[in-house]
């Protein structure tokens, strides 16, 4: 294949955004791992539909990326969160729900939240991982939000929380993750 | 509001999570615009979930990349330029079948123009024939016409031809029913005999039949003559070419 080719995020952003081909080969190398991880997490279930998610979202990537804007955050934040709604969009589509007819969501968060033996080893990767160090009423509450995409209004009307205890749970737990990322 | 405070409220990582609601966005990017340092903690922020992202990757299915790959292809080849081509392709299409037509329409506008004053012009001129012949078959059938019957000497028994005179106006008129065409340097000459003098009324051709054609005027003739001359008429008949002659009744 040639010399490796290196960019800094300032080339990369620019070539992509001339529909570089070679760029966005480069950006798959490097990036397809991690986003295929977050789709997995939220898609735990169907390996081979979570492939399909992936390549949506590299399409999506190659489709919006002019609407990229670098002041606003770092090209792997706009994909992550590109990969995160394409992954929560599947989830909640009619032809994904008649797959999964037996299973009622948020039961299966319970399940997941006191239960986590039954699917650990699909489960520990990731942000979950270090979720596991949550405590239990906020992990289901960054489960429910992050991974399942509720809003703070559905998961307090789910949870028969206040909203503003879901707000506040919820921040603290993400200013946890924090520290445990560094 | 405190920018400490306002760091330590999770802000950071629920705007970089996608889990701000819309007005909360909304403020943080304010916010980031006014504190450079606030974009310093967001970036490092981040920074931190790309490289825990990047180390907890998992190696996605083989196939991904090529059907990636192959997709933006084909998306390129079928997005701007060829679209672009095809509409440029249309336009011009459009543009030349519209010059096209407009050139057409003043073609054959033109054309109805044309045909219109064509058929006018014929319309007048028949008009002005018709006003013609009724002005001659008036004429000829009038009573103080006198028609004299021309009839073939010995050189040219076959000659025949009527002359309509008409006293009261002096018009004279030929009707040549059987005039042998001549060569093209000669022509045929009408005279009227006066008083054993020859008054010429004209050369005409006899190319056709069965025409009626206008001559000179004469107040008197005994006699009308037909001599063959040469082309454009003689001031003498040449009374050997005689053709045809015939007297009006009047002085016979």
């Amino acid at each position: 294949m040639g010399m490796p080719i290196t960019y800094t995020e300032q080339e990369l952003v620019a070539a992509l955004k001339e529909r570089n081909n070679q760029a966005f080969a480069f950006l798959y190398d490097h990036y397809a791992g991690a986003l295929y991880s977050i789709i997995r997490q939220i898609i735990t279930d169907n390996s081979e539909l979570a492939g399909d998610v992936l390549q949506e979202v590299f399409i999506n990537i190659w489709r919006k990326i002019e609407s990229y804007d670098q002041t606003k955050g770092r090209l792997f934040t706009w994909m992550l969160n590109i990969a995160r709604n394409a992954s929560i969009d599947t989830l909640r589509s009619k032809s994904y729900q008649n797959s999964q007819k037996n299973q009622e969501l948020p039961e299966n968060v319970y399940k997941g939240a006191s239960n986590q033996t039954t699917q650990q080893n699909v489960d520990n990767i990731g942000l979950k991982k270090v979720l596991e160090k949550l405590k239990p009423e906020h992990r289901v509450l960054v489960e429910l939000a992050y991974f399942k995409g509720y809003t703070h209004e559905e998961i307090a009307g789910m949870m028969t929380i206040p909203l503003g205890t879901v707000k506040t749970r919820i921040r603290n737990a993400l200013l946890q993750l924090r520290e445990y990322l560094k | 509001m405190n920018l400490k405070e306002y760091i330590a409220s999770g802000i950071i990582e629920s705007y970089v999570m996608g889990l701000a609601g819309d007005s909360e966005r909304a403020e943080f990017e304010q916010m980031c615009v006014q504190y450079p340092e606030l974009v310093e903690e967001r970036r490092r922020f981040e920074e931190s979930l790309e490289a825990y992202a990047s180390e907890q990757a998992v190696r996605p299915p083989m196939e991904v990349k090529a059907k990636f790959l192959k997709a933006i292809i084909t998306m390129e080849n079928s997005k701007s330029p060829r679209s672009i081509g095809l509409l440029r392709f249309v336009a011009a299409a459009a543009v030349i079948l519209l010059v096209g037509m407009v050139v057409l329409y003043y073609q054959v506008s033109q054309q109805n123009k044309d045909l219109t004053n064509t058929n006018k012009s014929l319309g007048d001129r028949l008009n002005q024939a018709e006003v013609a012949l009724d002005k001659v078959t008036q004429e000829i059938s009038g009573p103080s016409t006198t028609v004299v019957n021309m009839v073939g000497t010995k050189i040219a028994p076959k000659a025949s031809a009527n002359v309509y005179w008409d006293s009261a106006s002096s018009h004279v008129y030929l009707l040549v029913k059987n005039m042998p065409e001549l060569p093209s340097n000669e022509q045929y000459q009408l005279w009227a005999l006066i008083d054993n003098k020859q008054k010429n009324l004209g050369v005409f051709d006899a190319k056709d039949k069965n025409i009626i054609l206008q001559m000179d005027s004469t107040r008197k003739a005994q006699a009308f003559a037909i001599t063959i001359e040469k082309k454009g008429g003689s001031p003498h008949p040449t009374l050997d070419s005689l053709q045809s002659i015939g007297k009006t009744q009047l002085t016979q």
